[in-house]
């Protein structure tokens, strides 16, 4: 490694940290690590407890590895621009190939190779300790080893596919082409799990090993080279969707439509809060099914379904405020309780309607009697409302970044078990609901409805003065 | 009463004094600039001005208005151009102006007409339906122009405005604004550049320390002396600070 890549990666990494500890809660971010290992062991310990099978929380974990890697390396191609909306007046090394001596691929190079050490270091290996309940201790250097790898894998796809888009019509079909084989694949014969990282874990040997690595290799060394670092993406435009708009749902209220708009032309669209709440209803549906499976005791789909269902509220208030530049709106003469007021409107439009369509999927998957049906329906509005106001309380316009901050994050984490444990306990033990239980779940649901609504107003003069103090 | 006046204004930042008891008013009808090195203080003055930010001590009116207890009336009257901001990357500018406009209540064809107007004075008129963040930072920044003079307001804060832009739009803009103030509008315009101050400003205020050290106004500057060096003599730069930075020692 040459003088300039030594100090290149040098600089990435401590660009890297300070990011994150700078975004996400200054020296607190440290404690992140071990934040992670704690959570994740208590929730380790806790599916263990409840008779989950240990093989069933290793693949998870290589699940969110995968997932983690996927969002990672989106990071590095979305533009300054983009990064601007995001983060706010931020420039990254990685695109200093405009003012320094160095190739962009290069610079993207390092920046994967950054990515790599650091995220096995502070978030891969704390995963891996944190599965030590469930773990013969003696495989925590090959779990660490198989987790990481997974993550490169996610991390390597995204920069691929990413790369392809930048080779115009021809690198778009390729990309089609990879995915409709590798579907093709999985849903003939292969074993997906024999082909990732995970399969090193459940068979460690050597012909393994090159199996689930080389593919690794051979993806982050594809988009390397397939990136085309000179692609500019074609000039979009459109008429005055903001008027058209306006009239058609009859507001005037402009940062509500501009909040849409934000919505409906970032990239996924719309789809990607019906992907956000698909993923609650898929992990719903599964603890739904665990639960009778470790009781013994039929679950109440309907209360369930509300409960785990409630959480959509967080995602869908992430992606409501994820393209605004808040400073923006005080330009002029808006006050923060607008702002505040245009997202709850469309939380009202997006986040209900999306969450109720999910529930009332897997209640018609499941089956189940009407009065379970109609207390989980009472039991999402109020955890809607609940989780809603508790997020826009303690995040403001920026739910995104507090999950780094371990003090805020722990809070949330409160704030949410203390409404959601209760409720999952009579979901999936109760087992019988009597027209009493299904009453006290309504009440409850009505309560949380109203506390969401006492803290979503507390939030206004609170965080009014917070912008105002800066 | 003048449309800005403000008193004492103190701000830190941690252990950072951006404003030390900053005084300044400034006259109906003026193109006021303030000048200060980077960090003497010019943005968190305008943030204060403009009821985005709260003084630690200190009071301030803006158009009759004190813009702690009511920031929002302030910025109904005001326009204001942020340095360095970019507009909506998911709006057009077309559709960003429709925003501002629903914002600062004015009728859609009025919008329509100064859309079109500005549109054609920056020479931007083809990148209306652009969305914005496919635009280059020259037309951005035009775009951010048009906003801040769209509800034609009778005061504007303007910060580094020229910046991005090509020679023709630079004496364009300031053309615009030398008849916008003849017609009896005030600019605040902040700025590191003497030259455009010196062409520009019926009144130049500078400010280093967080505090305002001088107001001048260029016409009255002695001959033989120009606005740089009333400039470097009040901000405490020594001649031979210039020896500093030579090629030879880089």
């Amino acid at each position: 490694m040459t003088g300039s890549t030594r100090a290149v990666l040098a600089a990435m990494v401590q660009e890297e940290w300070r990011l994150h500890s700078d975004l996400f809660g200054g020296r607190r971010f440290a404690a992140f690590p071990l934040f992670v290992a704690a959570v994740g062991a208590g929730t380790a310990w806790l599916l263990a407890r409840t008779g989950t099978d240990a093989s069933a929380v290793v693949g998870g974990t290589h699940v969110l590895a995968f997932l983690l890697g996927l969002q990672t390396g989106t990071v590095g191609f979305v533009g300054r621009e983009a990064m601007r909306d995001l983060l706010g007046g931020l420039s990254l090394v990685l695109f200093s190939a405009r003012t320094l001596p160095l190739s962009g691929r290069r610079l993207l190079a390092l920046f994967l190779l950054k990515d790599a050490g650091y995220y096995a270091g502070l978030f891969m290996l704390p995963l891996s300790v944190a599965l030590l309940p469930v773990i013969v201790a003696a495989t925590l250097p090959l779990l660490w080893l198989s987790l990481t790898a997974t993550f490169l894998l996610g991390l390597a796809a995204t920069v691929t596919g990413i790369a392809l888009t930048t080779r115009g019509r021809p690198g778009r079909l390729a990309l089609l082409g990879c995915g409709l084989a590798l579907g093709g694949a999985f849903a003939s014969s292969l074993d997906p799990l024999a082909a990732v990282p995970y399969a090193l874990y459940r068979d460690p040997s050597i012909g393994v090993a090159v199996r689930v690595v080389v593919p690794v290799v051979v993806l982050s060394v594809l988009g390397i080279a397939l990136y085309d670092t000179e692609h500019v993406a074609s000039a979009r435009t459109s008429t005055n969707d903001y008027l058209a708009w306006r009239d058609r749902l009859g507001t005037d209220d402009a940062v509500f439509l501009k909040t849409l708009l934000d919505v409906h032309r970032s990239s996924g669209g719309v789809a990607k809060l019906l992907v956000s709440a698909g993923i609650v209803l898929a992990v719903g549906g599964f603890l739904v099914s665990l639960a009778g499976r470790i009781t013994g005791v039929a679950p109440l789909p309907g209360i369930g379904f509300g409960a785990v269902l409630g959480l959509t509220a967080f995602s869908t208030y992430n992606w409501l405020t994820t393209f605004d530049d808040v400073d923006a709106y005080f330009r002029f003469p808006i006050d923060p309780a607008a702002v505040f007021r245009a997202k709850g409107r469309g939380f009202l439009l997006l986040g209900l309607p999306i969450a109720g369509a999910c529930y009332l999927a897997g209640v018609l998957w499941e089956g189940t009697t009407l009065t379970d049906a109609a207390a989980g329906a009472v039991l999402l509005l109020g955890l809607q409302s609940y989780f809603f106001g508790l997020t826009v309380y303690l995040t403001g316009f920026d739910p995104n970044e507090f999950l780094f901050d371990v003090v805020l994050f722990a809070t949330f984490t409160a704030g949410v078990a203390v409404a959601l444990v209760p409720v999952l306990v009579v979901g999936f033990v109760a087992g019988e609901l009597t027209l009493r239980l299904a009453g006290a779940v309504g009440v409850a649901g009505v309560v949380l409805g109203g506390v969401g609504i006492g803290l979503y107003r507390r939030a206004v003069p609170r965080w009014r003065e917070r912008f105002r103090d800066a | 009463m003048d449309p800005i006046v403000a008193e004492g204004l103190r701000r830190e930042y941690g252990p950072v004094t951006a404003l030390d008891g900053l005084s300044l008013s400034v006259e109906a009808g003026e193109l006021f600039g303030f000048l200060g090195p980077n960090g003497a203080g010019k943005t968190t003055t305008i943030t204060i001005l403009t009821g985005q930010l709260t003084p630690d001590a200190g009071t301030a009116s803006v158009l009759g208005v004190d813009p702690v207890a009511d920031p929002v009336a302030v910025r109904r009257g005001v326009g204001i151009l942020p340095e360095q901001e970019s507009p909506p990357s998911y709006m057009t500018p077309r559709e960003y102006f429709s925003f501002v406009g629903t914002v600062r209540d004015l009728p859609d064809d009025a919008v329509a007409e100064r859309t079109a107007t500005w549109a054609d004075r920056l020479g931007y008129a083809e990148k209306l339906d652009t969305l914005c963040t496919d635009l280059s930072r020259g037309q951005q920044q035009k775009v951010m122009i048009t906003q801040a003079f769209l509800h034609r307001p009778e005061l504007v804060f303007i910060d580094e405005p020229l910046v991005n832009l090509d020679p023709i739009m630079q004496e364009r803009l300031k053309r615009f604004l030398g008849e916008y103030r003849s017609a009896g509008n005030t600019v605040f315009l902040s700025t590191h550049d003497i030259d455009v101050a010196e062409e520009l400003c019926t009144r130049v205020g500078i400010v280093t320390g967080g505090e305002l050290v001088a107001t001048r106004s260029p016409a009255d500057i002695e001959p033989g002396t120009s606005l740089l060096d009333v400039f470097l003599a009040e901000v405490g730069h020594r001649p031979e600070d210039e020896n500093r930075g030579t090629p030879g020692e880089a």
